[in-house]
């Protein structure tokens, strides 16, 4: 039982994390592991500084927090501290996994299951050097305050991820399928969906044409407008980036008109997959916030500090990667809202444009850019040849402005590699996703 | 039966600084274990997390050995040998008042920027030994300071940035850099599309075909330097190599996870425009044939892996002036590019300044640059600069099309 001390706050943060990988190159077994870390992150508050520490001994931590209580000064008053006021005292036990826990699955059956997928990397004669990944992460969180908050909850990634080099004389392409879910049974029988993908890539490494670089209408597709509502706008919304300049408030007031009327962003941490937190790393629980609504600017994220400081609610987006780190402002699922059109309906008025089917990376600061991998013309309203874009690139206010088409179904997005890079944290997991959406003009590449 | 161990301690204090003052005070220590066994053409590895203990490890990487997974056990020759810098930069107690100050400095410099992020102190320590006598120490510290710079009032998650990292901390070196920064910041410059020397950290520039030079990829036909092993390539002026050396890299191990150690601690990719080596580990050397690099990396807990630390390109000129006399784009900031399969590159620059005879004259507005990885790093290669404008800065020079 950690006894807390009066006239600080103070919070630890544990995390079982349970991870597995197996991969295999070329047929060969590459690596196989499972690793179990439990790890502690303590932070103690005075009013003044934050003081935090990162721990592997999990079994005295009330030693770790004392040597933090001896380096702050005691706060009678540390109560009244706005922050501190902030915090929220849940107390809650969430365990969605207990009953299909990838802890309780054997090496050797996620090995079977990987193994399995491999062949389909044979069916061409142009794939040279194929890839293959299963991943696994189950975590169990256990969060405690002294303001009596006591938070438990679980949490759980798995996937399989195909990669491979494809040559036919000089034309080269690399090729990728990654499969993202909660659970192991959502990870079986997968072969279709990864045979045609296969397909299409070997296609495209055969019959891409370059682009011809110059400003036309896009298409994106879910993934690449979950990229661009997550890299465009939500690192914008990480209201840290406000504190350092009083004059951002004005700069960013709610109300102001930053995109196009038909669009509307979200932010919530309650959707499953890997964005899912419940509860932050600071005990908040998760709401759903607008960051854009008919496009205004509606809502920015928050920890208890960037709330404190602008004099604004809670949001349940501080977050750190490990327990290595302190948490900080950060997104969970980031997702733009559907509209009332289908694809087809959303393609017809286009004479000459591109859709962008799927990513390699994007970014975002005053200009966006997205680097896509697969591209396909559209030439009067009808999907065309694949093309090799090297980039999409345009100032992030306007083009918000240029979205005219948004298709009706939303599809949101789960990942077991890569993840969201802020400053020295990255690959933190987040989801993201959208419609179908259309942008009327964009510099092509 | 063939054994590894490894031991890697890292210490660190963290301070965040929001708008100029320091808010937190963060300390980490984290060491780890490693013992990979070598038996029948299989490797077996075991870590932990901790004090390690060597005995249980390697009871648990034998175990390991059950799963099968191929590895050829090729043990370094006995060595001894150890490079350790143990005196921290700034004494701990004196962590914050110094960098407080510092930071006081800087805003009473640079009324007009922001400062945040973070300055961090770490010490690393890392220990190598194998069953065939060699046994490697290496430890050292390293000052960072990365810090993210808003120009009051623009509305920007960021407009430019400080980073910097070494073994030393001289504040009237990095201050005076920074205001000659500002100064450049607020005095608009303006270039007409054409092609230009483009100056950029000697990474950035070549990061985005950093991949072309792993082993597997150029076994498999894939990559944009197939087949040219030991062929010219590239510009006489270019030399690139991993730089493992703690005279260069501070706070970085001489050796690999492998326990290599390259003849000067920097084993060489490109020697003279010819292409001399790839990244391996010893499984992908030998399975293509191809010699061990010795920048090997691996998770503690994991099979030795594809690394590489600082990329050292050999300096060409003794300063910007010398390389790039008249006038370049100076890029700081140069975020989400990309290459085609081919080879041609392009990415926004979000802030560059104009630089004339190698002083910085003026802010340059949001750019594009674009050119060819052959030709980059070819006839348009112009050369690198170390230690200018900062003690530890690496700079080079490429001639690339720029356009608004």
């Amino acid at each position: 039982m950690i006894q807390f001390r009066d006239g600080f706050y103070a919070d630890i943060r544990t995390e079982d994390r349970s991870r597995t990988f197996i991969s295999y190159k070329a047929g060969i077994l590459e690596e196989m592991k499972n690793r179990v870390e439990k790890q502690a992150f303590l932070r103690v508050y005075d009013g003044n500084l934050w003081y935090y520490s990162s721990v592997t001994d999990v079994d005295h931590l009330q030693k770790a927090l004392d040597e933090l209580y001896s380096a702050a000064k005691e706060n009678a008053h540390i109560l009244d501290d706005p922050m501190v006021k902030r915090f929220e005292k849940n107390q809650d036990s969430i365990m969605s996994f207990q009953d299909c826990s990838v802890r309780d699955i054997s090496l050797k059956e996620k090995q079977d299951l990987l193994l399995s997928y491999l062949p389909l990397l044979s069916e061409d004669p142009c794939i040279t050097m194929p890839m293959g990944e299963y991943l696994d992460r189950n975590s169990l969180f256990h969060f405690q305050s002294s303001l009596g908050a006591d938070i438990t909850y679980d949490y759980q990634t798995c996937g399989v991820v195909i990669s491979c080099s494809m040559v036919e004389g000089e034309k080269k392409f690399t090729g990728n399928w990654q499969k993202g879910g909660t659970r192991f049974d959502q990870m079986q029988g997968l072969e279709e969906e990864i045979r045609k993908s296969v397909k299409e890539q070997t296609s495209f490494l055969r019959n891409s044409v370059p682009v011809e670089a110059g400003k036309y209408p896009v298409v994106l597709s879910p993934m690449a407008a979950g990229v661009f509502a997550h890299e465009s706008f939500g690192h914008k919304s990480e209201s840290d980036f406000m504190l350092s300049d009083e004059s951002m408030k004005n700069e960013w007031e709610l109300g102001k008109m930053v995109g196009s009327p038909i669009l509307s962003i979200v932010e919530y941490g309650n959707v499953p997959g890997c964005g899912f937190v419940p509860y932050d790393d600071e005990g908040t629980k998760a709401r759903k916030n607008y960051l854009i609504r008919n496009g205004a600017l509606a809502g920015r994220l928050h920890s208890a500090q960037t709330a404190a400081a602008l004099d604004e609610g809670m949001t349940g987006n501080a977050r750190a990667i490990d327990c290595t780190f302190e948490p900080i402002v950060r997104m969970t699922t980031t997702y733009i809202e559907g509209g009332d059109l289908d694809f087809d309906e959303l393609i017809a008025p286009i004479k000459k444009g591109y859709y962008i089917k799927d990513i390699r990376h994007g970014s975002g600061m005053s200009t966006f850019t997205i680097a896509p991998s697969l591209a396909y013309e559209i030439i009067d309203g009808k999907l065309g040849r694949p093309v090799q874009i090297s980039v999409l690139t345009g100032n992030v206010f306007e083009t918000l402005g240029l979205i005219d088409g948004l298709t009706k179904d939303v599809e949101l997005l789960s990942f077991v590699t890569g993840g969201c890079g802020k400053m020295e944290q990255m690959n933190l997991p987040v989801g993201f996703g959208g419609p179908y959406v259309r942008v009327s003009s964009m510099n092509v590449q | 039966m063939e054994k590894e161990f490894i031991k890697n301690t890292e210490r660190s204090i963290t301070l965040n600084v929001t708008g100029g003052k320091i808010d937190s005070f963060r300390s980490l220590e984290k060491t780890t274990g490693t013992v990979r066994v070598y038996e029948n053409g299989c490797i077996g590895v075991a870590g932990c997390l901790g004090e390690p203990d060597e005995n249980e490890l390697t009871e648990k990487a034998k175990e390991a050995l059950a799963f099968g997974i191929p590895y050829p056990c090729h043990m370094e020759e006995p060595l001894e040998m150890e490079k350790r810098q143990e005196k921290e930069i700034i004494p701990v107690p004196e962590f914050i008042p110094t960098m407080q100050a510092f930071l006081d400095r800087l805003g009473e410099m640079c009324p007009k920027f922001a400062f945040s992020n973070k300055i961090s102190q770490t010490y690393n320590y890392t220990e190598y030994k194998n069953s065939a006598g060699r046994h490697l120490v290496s430890s050292g510290w390293t000052l960072s300071v990365e810090l993210v710079i808003q120009n009051r009032g623009s509305g920007n998650l960021f407009d430019t940035f400080l980073g910097w990292s070494g073994d030393h901390f001289d504040p009237d070196a990095l201050a005076g850099q920074v205001k000659k920064e500002y100064d450049a910041f607020y005095t608009p410059a303006d270039l007409e599309p054409g092609r230009y020397p483009v100056i950029a950290g000697s990474f950035d520039l070549i990061a985005r075909f950093f991949q072309h030079f792993v082993g597997d990829l150029y076994a498999a036909g894939a990559s944009l330097v197939s087949g040219k092993l030991g062929q010219k390539m590239f510009s006489d002026k270019l030399s690139v190599q991993c730089d493992m050396n703690p005279e260069t890299a501070p706070g970085t191990s001489f050796f690999d996870a492998e326990g290599c150690v390259a003849s000067d601690f920097r084993p060489t990719i490109i020697e003279k425009g010819v292409l001399t080596g790839l990244l391996t580990t010893k499984k992908t050397a030998e399975q293509y044939g191809l010699s061990t690099l010795g920048t090997a990396a691996g998770a503690y807990d994991g099979v030795p892996e594809l690394g590489f630390r600082s990329v050292y390109f050999e300096p060409t000129e003794k300063s910007l002036r010398e390389m790039v006399p008249g006038k370049a784009v100076y890029v700081v900031v140069a975020s989400g590019g990309d290459a085609t399969p081919d080879g041609h590159f392009a990415t926004p620059v979000q802030m560059a300044y104009l630089m004339e005879d190698g002083k910085l004259v003026g802010r340059l507005p949001d750019l594009s640059i674009r050119g060819d990885f052959f030709d980059m790093f070819g006839k348009d290669y112009i050369g690198t600069v170390h230690d200018d404008p900062l003690k530890g800065s690496m700079l080079s020079a490429v001639m690339m099309d720029v356009t608004k």
